[in-house]
């Protein structure tokens, strides 16, 4: 009885698509591309934004092995602002066949949250690796296949299984979203479509290019198609190179709205305008053109822009970006309803707040960063604010005890006045050798200035 | 263990039966007799501004009567923005109450009682100048709205400095006497006392979360303001835009004389004169001024604000080895905050900018408005106007303040123009509003659900 009701199940499994994939086509893709699958072990020193205290926290995720030689793509949860991955090891092969390799964690590409991991070894490797479909679309209802890992408990066995195509997003670009709930093992994982066609990754958050604020949690799980990360693979991320690949991102220095219908007809301007300039940044390609806030973009390079939408601004972003840095072209603008030409050269957009130096100081137990566009916006500080931002405090340090705390901008040390990361390293430096009782710091919190006084331990440092 | 425990009580309780016995009981029952009859029951009315719209909440605190005219006293943070004050009297008897004049910064009121029953006397007032820690004090009032409540302890300090906060509960000019008689929501305003029956003190703050820490205003810093509030129904100080600290946080040297002038307001009367922060500020007019300790720094801070408004004075001060007088002409120092208002039609409230906005906003003038709340689906939110906004432009057109505001405003109902551009500055960045009159039946949107009691000040107010 019950052997002959198995023998149908199996049939069934046999000829009746599974959710539309049959048995077969599960465990063809899942022998395929199981074995890129790989084990990421790190340890991460998570800072505290608003304190800049410390902990620091073991964990693992999915890694997919994308070249033999090693190149492995992981969450881009291993790598946020506020968390330093180190320790990092990569586990390739699994139930009998592992082999722990070393890994170097690679600068993070800003338009998609995944983080590229090299594998550290002395031999050539010749790892099996996940190779995408190019071009690949997938529509609603399509049915796909996802592998992950299992949990901790289960040996981060490999597992395999299938979902649809729920939604589509087409703005600001293609966006598939996945019609069950998320597995964490899975995130990062391949995606295999009804042709077992490898056609992308699982993906978690919306990144700022999709309209997110910082990789915002889209509560979904997501389809990264290939096409969105394939540059990274061909050329990797460099550990420490600036920009992301193809070099440095132009940019023009403006913020921007959408012109919205009503807007249009409050200037009484088409209402397939443009887009409308809200604040010019100082000493801006934008402001050197003579950009005013007010203004409205019909066109840059001969190209029309007419974003509908708040996150529809991104696609002018992307033009610009490509567009190059030192491009000189034209821009038409609208103001006060009079068409205006002007000419614009770009330059490389600033160095963020994640690319910022740092500095890690002993003696007064700061870690200080260089002041970045994006932090002097965030904190509302002019350009003639010259400092370095606190980002650490260590615990019962002299910096510690003398009140300072991250955010405060250090501009003077010890009468000496500070601008760059590399003044503060000398004023430091120079104190060591001076070693005075007291050191006045003049910092700024918030819109305010005002000292703090350190006192340095010089005999206890001496021990 | 817990016998230990239960022994050390007992003898700790036996000891302060011991003290209370005899003499001290007597003088303890003697104080109370002398102020409870003029201590007051107070139940203002307050208008409040939240979530776009003005309500009324009705509170509870305490008061006393300072003059058989009829005269009591409370703090700002009860009888402010009062509608109608109704006050209980030691004998039961309900009186309503005009607001004479309220002081903001040292938190302040003065009301005076339409009719004074027969057989309520004033109390004494003493002097806060020769208070000793250690001292006993009687706290009278209502905490937790029971009125008639006298508590004891002693004065934990005479001296406490605390530290300006943003917002409300500013207090730059006086310490507070620090006490362990208990106090708590309701005590606002209420005397403490001394043992011979006299007022040294206003209760006004504690120490949320933390036993028996309860702060009074001096009651020779409070004599002053309240005969200012009865001869001008207000009290004026000068100003001139500096942000004072002690000399510890530049040095520890007891030698060190002066004050540190921390920051300078852009926009004063000192920044045009030529202070600069850095500077050590030595005297004025010849008086000098020394501040090594931050509880000596309201004594300095008062000294300036009670210079004559308008004056020349001559600021001596060090900067780097170079002594040098810096000629200033005193301002007339703004209110603490604004007035506000709000915009039925639009479903909004907003504020006169105080220099305190301007300076953390960092605008380059006082014009224009600070909206302090939208209301959900109102004309004003649909616009996506919020809280935090400050308005520069209506229009294209300047806004001098909340008066020049509102007659454009009114002139903008009357004509019912369809759209209102209004250009806005968020922290950084600046943007455009367009407001929509259109749609609209006229009327206010739907009421909101009030606002919860707590809506009423920060946790630490003492109501």
């Amino acid at each position: 009885m019950s052997s002959s009701v198995l023998a149908l199940m199996t049939v069934v499994a046999q000829f009746m698509p599974a959710d539309g994939f049959t048995q077969a086509t599960i465990a063809k893709a899942y022998a395929e591309w199981a074995p890129a699958v790989a084990l990421v072990q790190y340890s991460s020193e998570i800072t505290d934004p608003g304190s800049g205290e410390t902990t620091k926290r073991d964990s693992s995720a999915l890694g997919l092995v994308v070249t033999p030689g090693g190149l492995v793509m992981a969450p881009g949860h291993m790598q946020l602002e506020n968390a330093e991955p180190f320790n990092v090891a990569i586990t390739v092969g699994h139930g009998g066949s592992e082999r722990k390799f070393e890994a170097e964690v690679l600068k993070k590409p800003d338009d998609i949250n995944i983080c590229f991991l090299r594998i550290q070894s002395d031999t050539p490797l010749n790892l099996p690796c996940a190779t995408f479909a190019r071009n690949m679309r997938l529509s609603i209802g399509e049915p796909v296949l996802l592998i992950g890992l299992y949990s901790e408990n289960l040996d981060y066995a490999r597992g395999i299984y299938t979902c649809r195509i729920g939604g589509i997003l087409e703005k600001p670009r293609t966006t598939y979203c996945i019609d069950s709930t998320l597995r964490f093992g899975f995130v990062g994982g391949p995606v295999i479509n009804a042709q077992g066609r490898l056609v992308g990754v699982v993906g978690f958050d919306l990144t700022p290019a999709e309209g997110g604020d910082l990789y915002v949690r889209s509560g979904h799980p997501l389809v990264y198609q290939a096409d969105l990360f394939r540059k990274y693979i061909e050329t990797p991320p460099d550990k420490t190179a600036e920009g992301g690949p193809g070099g440095e991102d132009a940019w023009l220095g403006i913020f921007t709205q959408p012109l919205y219908d009503d807007f249009a007809e409050y200037w009484n301007i088409p209402k397939e305008g443009g887009i409308v300039v809200s604040s010019v940044m100082a000493g801006s390609p934008a402001e050197k053109a003579g950009l005013k806030a007010g203004d409205v973009i019909v066109s840059i390079n001969s190209v029309g822009v007419h974003p509908r939408l708040d996150r529809e601004v991104v696609g002018f972003t992307k033009l610009v970006r490509e567009i190059g840095v030192g491009q000189t072209v034209p821009l038409r603008v609208l103001r006060e309803g009079k068409p205006l030409d002007l000419e614009i050269t770009l330059a490389a957009r600033p160095k963020s707040a994640r690319d910022a130096g740092e500095y890690k100081d002993e003696v007064f137990g700061l870690t200080v960063r260089e002041l970045t566009t994006d932090v002097r916006i965030l904190l509302n500080l002019g350009e003639d604010v010259k400092g370095v931002i606190i980002r650490r405090v260590k615990s019962g340090s002299i910096a510690n005890l003398a009140g300072m705390r991250p955010g405060v901008v250090i501009m003077e040390l010890g009468r000496n006045p500070i601008a760059t990361l590399d003044d503060f390293k000398k004023a430091v430096t120079k104190l060591v050798e001076e070693k005075p009782k007291e050191v006045s710091a003049f910092c700024r919190v918030g819109a305010e200035t005002g000292f703090f006084r350190l006192e340095p331990r010089w005999d206890a440092m001496k021990r | 263990m817990k016998k230990v425990f239960l022994v050390l009580w007992a003898v700790m309780l036996a000891g302060g039966c011991a003290t209370l016995s005899g003499s001290v009981q007597s003088a303890v029952t003697r104080a109370k007799d002398k102020v409870a009859p003029a201590l007051v029951h107070i139940r203002p009315v307050k208008e409040i501004y939240a979530r776009g719209k003005r309500e009324e909440v009705p509170v509870v605190g305490s008061g006393f009567v300072i003059s058989t005219d009829g005269y009591v006293v409370t703090n700002e943070h009860v009888a402010g923005d009062s509608k109608f004050v109704r006050c209980v009297l030691f004998n039961k008897e309900e009186v309503d109450a005009e607001v004479v004049g309220t002081d903001p910064y040292t938190d302040i009121a003065v009301l005076k009682l339409k009719s004074l029953p027969k057989g309520i006397p004033a109390v004494k007032l003493g002097s806060s100048a020769r208070l000793k820690a250690g001292e006993s004090v009687l706290a009278l009032g209502s905490p937790h709205g029971l009125s008639r409540s006298v508590s004891m302890g002693i004065v934990s300090v005479t001296d406490r400095y605390l530290e300006d906060r943003d917002d409300e509960m500013r207090s730059p000019f006086n310490t507070w006497i620090q006490t362990d008689a208990a106090i708590n929501p309701g005590n606002s305003g209420g005397p403490l006392v001394n043992l011979r029956g006299e007022v040294i003190g206003i209760n006004s703050r504690m120490l949320a979360g933390a036993e028996n820490v309860g702060f009074a205003i001096p009651i020779d810093a409070a004599k002053e303001v309240v005969a200012q509030i009865r001869a001008h129904g207000r009290v004026e100080r000068s100003w001139i835009g500096e942000v004072l600290q002690p000399m510890r946080v530049k040095t520890d040297d007891p030698a060190s004389k002066g004050v540190v002038i921390a920051d300078v307001d852009p926009l004063s009367p000192g920044y045009d004169a030529g202070l600069r922060p850095g500077d050590v500020m030595l005297s004025i007019d010849g008086h000098p001024v020394n501040a090594r300790f931050e509880e000596d720094l309201p004594p300095v801070r008062k000294a300036i604000a009670d210079l004559p408004i308008g004056a020349e004075v001559t600021i001596r001060v060090l900067r780097g080895e170079e002594e040098l007088d810096v000629k200033v002409k005193t301002a007339e120092r703004s209110q603490l905050r604004g007035d506000q208002h709000e915009f039925t039609e639009w479903a909004f409230t907003a504020v006169d900018l105080t220099e305190n906005v301007v300076r953390k906003a960092q605008l380059p003038s006082k014009k224009g408005i600070l909206i302090t709340g939208s209301q959900v689906g109102g004309i004003a939110a649909n616009a996506r106007l919020q809280n935090g906004d400050i308005v520069l432009k209506v229009d294209g057109e300047e806004i001098e303040n909340l008066a020049a505001f509102e007659k454009i405003y009114r002139t903008l109902l009357a004509t019912r123009k369809r759209l209102i551009m209004l250009e806005v500055k968020r922290g950084a960045l600046s943007r455009f509003v367009l407001i929509k009159q259109d749609g609209e039946e006229g009327g206010a949107p739907p009421p909101m659900e009030p606002a919860p009691a707590d809506a009423v000040g920060g946790t630490d107010h003492v109501e």
